[in-house]
């Protein structure tokens, strides 16, 4: 026993980060709460680190005060007061009815094309993006809305729920975004900057998809025929009930982009304005506390994991493994890009077993160094680095694409949230019909990430005019 | 593994499952105090910035006030949140898992996470004492620090007795092998949960297309 | 033996003296003594003090305007006293203000002994907007500064806006902040001046007080050998700081807001004599504030007498 210990005092850091981490992961295998098991993985750590130092005695009291400080030191940070304004916004944004004037406006301007009812579809689950951060939700609504629809028009039933499924996942992108500003705050990088980042990419996916719905539907005219045109009148008329949205698009690029508030500021104001709407059309305290209820839980949520993992980054950081890690990495003899590549596609196979913000949460603290390290360093500039991008580029550029990946994995098998959340949705839809139906559109999101990989500049041209990059 | 879902939580006339709902009445507030918090920030932000923009005059220590309520509403519904199942975690291998060996894992998960809320109580409240011993404020305009950092330990204390109450109904469960058991959140499968968070969105009574 | 040592941000002239302590340290020892330097990896700037105190980690800088109330004390090398001294200078002076009686109790209740100080020339402002012109054109502006400059132009009407470092730059762009006050490497670190329209260039109203503190345990633990490393590098550790400081750092400083073509704006002697009249009754303010923690009046006395020693 004694031996144990002792053996254990000698590790080195590396090994020690090693065991811990494993350690991490079999408590999330055997199910504890990620944040739980991330903090006491990282208060272990702490332990086995001050002990070698300091002896049992002292090095765990130290490891139980560091533990201590962290939840406070940790939550109490200003960019993260961006979370729970973007949370609010996505609840009240469906008390005020947007979902429903969205699709009409969209329906009426683009329904006329082939499997135009999709498109539309497509379309308003990127305007509700714009107001919306989480993309269950999204996918959740519009099953509700646009589905039945479709099948009126006689589309095939998991060509619609496949829309609908697919078009969720635009959320994430599209600011407001949760998960974007957790990455920004994991890495250190400007939220502003990595919001704006994930508008093109956005609306890049949005086109990918209506053009994929708009050729399925030639190919093949049973699965998505058009829909009555209707006139310039009804077109316009269909607008104001719109508008709300554009309202807040327009005070999220006018803050961040326009360079005159902050995101936290604009997210609060986008909150603002959709809370007045939310009331005039006739939200009472009844759904107002419900709201501010589920609000607060994920907020909870959230922060939770942020500070639990962060009480395991800061063991971390006393091993210096991040260090090793990107030390290794950048050791490797094969083409960055190979490396970057498989980098990607064990995110795409944890993903398929993990929650997006959990995942990221978990690996960014070891493998984003290392990205950078791959690029050539916090320092690099473009000219010289290994992708052609500056080290700001890089973490802008990786962390869409990471969470363009952690999306699709919300549309995979075996637990892809979006799609169990439509076929829970409607009753006529399997699980298995939607799983089939959005085949087409994991391969248009095989696409995008490829695009996103090859034209680095539709992610970073946003953010270098405000002169990121 | 989900974001958001609220999971089933049974109840019936037992001694624990009165304790839990009295317990969860009041978690429920504090949930909804965190709430309110989160209301009352994206007013003050859009007062700071509507000040800013319209007369020059923005709120006074707009960030310290920000940051000083941000463990309040990151903090007080965290028993609540554990109570409803709502902190993520990975259920694929333990969602093959019944009976007596499902209530076994759980208790053994509950119980590491019990422990390490407790070290966590004691050291955020020494974090708590330094300030009030010592002396801490905030940047711009001195505000102490010491109530919100005295709000971690307090939320994680509610936690801990959560989780102690979590582990009677584990350990009750595993005891008499009980297939349905209260006071602990259920695992219920994918589409159960799908269906779930759908409602979420979905149960205020929708006018245009009554379900 | 080793130490971790929690800095923030990037190495940067204000962390070159503990960089070169490190080195000394290694060189005088063999190795046997090392300081392992962590930027960011072990608390948050603000907790720096709580991580001395706990034993985290044995050697730490921070900068006492971030939390006055940990550190009531080492504030009074803040106060505007309207002298522009020399870096070999106020580095004399914050180690002796240091090592008074009252600033050592007032540390001790962290386990911390100020090891050094981090010595920082007279902060100026750069801002955007319309160049300040009158001392009333600061009125309402959000300025982001220590607590001595700031207690000045709060006078004036200036409102103090304490920005995370880090975000500074984005701040200023999106309006949240009006204008800086830094010493030059930070307005170089923060890149103020590629947003900023103006900068002033003789503003006395006083700099920042960022020592480097050691745990006093661990301090006492050292074997005696370590221990005449460590303090015995210290001069030199500091000798090259200023060196790179004033040699460096203050060209680059100049270059970089004459390149981004900045307005320098320099205050008139009448100006100067008013900001001087405020910054008095700052002085007098600090002493009646801090009166009942502990004996404002004699640290003042003595901390006055040194920088009026200096003329
Ligand atoms: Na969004
Ligand atoms: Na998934």
């Amino acid at each position: 026993m004694s031996n144990l210990f002792d053996a254990m005092m000698a590790m080195s850091h590396t090994e020690i980060g090693i065991w811990v981490t494993g350690a991490m992961l079999l408590f999330v295998l055997i199910g504890v709460r990620v944040a739980f098991a991330a903090a006491l993985a990282g208060f272990l750590g702490l332990v086995w680190i001050f002990s070698a130092k300091l002896g049992f005695e002292r090095g765990f009291l130290v490891a139980v005060k560091m533990a201590g400080t962290i939840p406070h030191s940790k939550v109490s940070t200003l960019a993260l007061s961006l979370i729970p304004a973007f949370i609010l916004i996505g609840f009240l944004a469906y008390h005020a009815g947007l979902t429903r004037s969205l699709f009409e406006a969209a329906k009426r301007w683009v329904g006329w094309l082939p499997g135009g009812m999709g498109v539309a579809t497509v379309f308003s689950t990127a305007g509700f993006a714009a107001v919306s951060g989480a993309s269950v939700a999204t996918s959740a609504v519009f099953a509700r809305i646009a589905v039945p629809e479709m099948l009126k028009l006689g589309y095939d039933k998991r060509f619609a729920a496949g829309v609908v499924a697919a078009g969720g996942t635009l959320a994430s992108l599209i600011p407001p975004s949760a998960i974007l500003v957790i990455y920004a705050i994991i890495v250190e990088q400007d939220v502003g900057a990595l919001l704006m980042a994930g508008f093109l990419p956005g609306m890049v996916s949005a086109l990918i998809y209506a053009g994929l719905v708009i050729g399925l539907a030639k190919w093949r005219r049973n699965l998505g025929p058009p829909a009555p045109r209707y006139d310039w009148k009804a077109r316009l008329a269909a607008l104001p009930a719109a508008l709300p949205v554009l309202i807040v698009v327009g005070i999220i690029f006018v803050c961040i982009y326009g360079g005159v508030g902050t995101p936290t500021e604009a997210g609060s104001l986008g909150a603002f304005v959709i809370l007045c709407l939310a009331l005039y059309k006739g939200m009472r305290w009844k759904e107002l506390r419900g709201a501010l209820l589920e609000t607060a839980k994920l907020t909870v949520m959230i922060f939770t994991i942020i500070w639990g993992v962060l009480i395991y980054v800061r063991f971390l950081g006393f091993a210096d493994l991040p260090h090793a890690f990107a030390e290794w990495i950048g050791g490797l003899h094969q083409s960055p890009m190979v490396t970057l590549l498989l980098i990607l596609c064990a995110y795409a196979v944890l993903g398929m077993f993990m929650d997006a913000i959990g995942m990221l949460l978990l690996t960014l603290p070891v493998v984003y160094p290392a990205v950078i390290a791959l690029n050539g360093g916090p320092d690099v500039v473009a000219a010289e680095s290994a992708f052609g991008l500056s080290a700001v580029g890089v973490s802008i550029w990786f962390g869409i694409i990471v969470v363009k990946m952690a999306e699709l994995c919300l549309i995979t098998p075996p637990i892809g949230l979006n799609c169990f959340v439509v076929a829970g949705v409607r009753p006529e839809c399997s699980v298995q019909d939607v799983f089939r139906g959005v085949v087409p559109f994991f391969a248009a999101d095989v696409t995008t990430i490829g695009v996103l990989i090859a034209l680095p500049q539709i992610v970073l041209w946003l953010p270098s005019q405000m002169g990121f990059g | 593994m989900t974001m958001s879902s609220s999971h089933l939580v049974l109840s019936d006339d037992s001694l624990l499952s009165r304790v839990d709902r009295a317990l969860f009445w009041l978690e429920a507030r504090l949930t909804l105090l965190g709430g309110i918090l989160i209301l009352a920030l994206v007013l003050l932000a859009t007062t700071n910035v509507l000040g800013r923009w319209l007369f020059d005059r923005p709120v006074n220590g707009y960030i310290d006030w920000v940051e000083q309520a941000m463990a309040f509403f990151a903090f007080l519904g965290i028993a609540y949140t554990q109570r409803l199942g709502g902190h993520i975690r990975m259920d694929i291998l333990i969602a093959r898992l019944s009976g007596r060996w499902l209530w076994g894992v759980e208790f053994l998960s509950t119980l590491l996470i019990l422990l390490l809320t407790l070290v966590l109580v004691y050291g955020a409240w020494l974090h708590f004492y330094r300030a009030w011993e010592i002396g801490d404020s905030s940047l711009d305009i001195d505000l102490p620090t010491w109530p919100a950092k005295l709000v971690v330990p307090v939320s994680l204390a509610f936690l801990a007795l959560r989780l102690s109450l979590q582990l009677w109904g584990y350990g009750r469960a595993f005891w008499r092998g009980d297939p349905s058991p209260v006071a602990v959140p259920l695992i219920e499968d994918t589409a159960t949960l799908a269906a779930k968070e759908a409602e979420l969105m979905l149960d205020e009574d929708d006018p245009e297309n009554p379900s | 033996t080793e130490w971790n040592v929690s800095l923030w941000g990037k190495r940067r002239a204000f962390t070159e003296h503990v960089e070169k302590l490190a080195e000394l340290v290694d060189q005088k020892t063999n190795g046997q003594f090392k300081l392992n330097i962590s930027y960011g990896g072990l608390s948050k700037p603000k907790e720096n003090l709580d991580g001395i105190a706990i034993g985290a980690f044995e050697m730490a800088q921070f900068c006492s305007f971030y939390h006055k109330q940990k550190n009531p004390t080492i504030t009074v090398t803040e106060l505007p006293f309207s002298k522009d001294l020399s870096l070999t200078r106020i580095a004399e002076i914050q180690s002796k203000v240091h090592k008074h009686p009252i600033v050592v109790k007032d540390l001790a209740r962290w386990n911390a002994t100020l090891l050094m100080p981090t010595p920082l020339p007279q902060y100026n402002i750069i801002g955007k907007g319309k160049p300040v012109k009158e001392l009333d054109d600061f009125k309402g502006m959000r300025i982001r500064g220590p607590g001595g400059i700031m207690g000045v132009l709060g006078k004036l009407g200036a409102i103090k806006t304490g920005v995370p470092f880090t975000e500074v730059r984005q701040a200023m762009d999106s309006g949240v902040i009006d204008a800086a006050s830094f010493a030059p490497h930070a307005h170089l670190a923060t890149k103020t001046y590629k947003v900023g329209k103006w900068a002033t260039t003789n503003l006395n109203l006083g700099t920042a007080d960022c020592p480097v503190v050691v745990n006093t345990d661990a301090l006492n633990a050292l074997k005696p050998e370590y221990r005449n490393a460590l303090m015995g590098s210290i001069d030199e550790a500091l000798a090259y700081y200023i060196d790179n400081y004033e040699n460096k750092v203050i060209g680059e400083y100049e270059k970089a807001i004459d390149e981004a073509g900045l307005k320098r704006v320099t205050f008139t002697p009448a100006q100067t004599a008013r900001l001087n009249e405020l910054a008095e009754s700052v002085r007098e303010d600090w002493v009646k504030h801090n009166a009942k923690q502990f004996d404002s009046k004699a640290l003042f006395d003595f901390t006055a007498a040194l920088f009026n020693k200096s003329e």
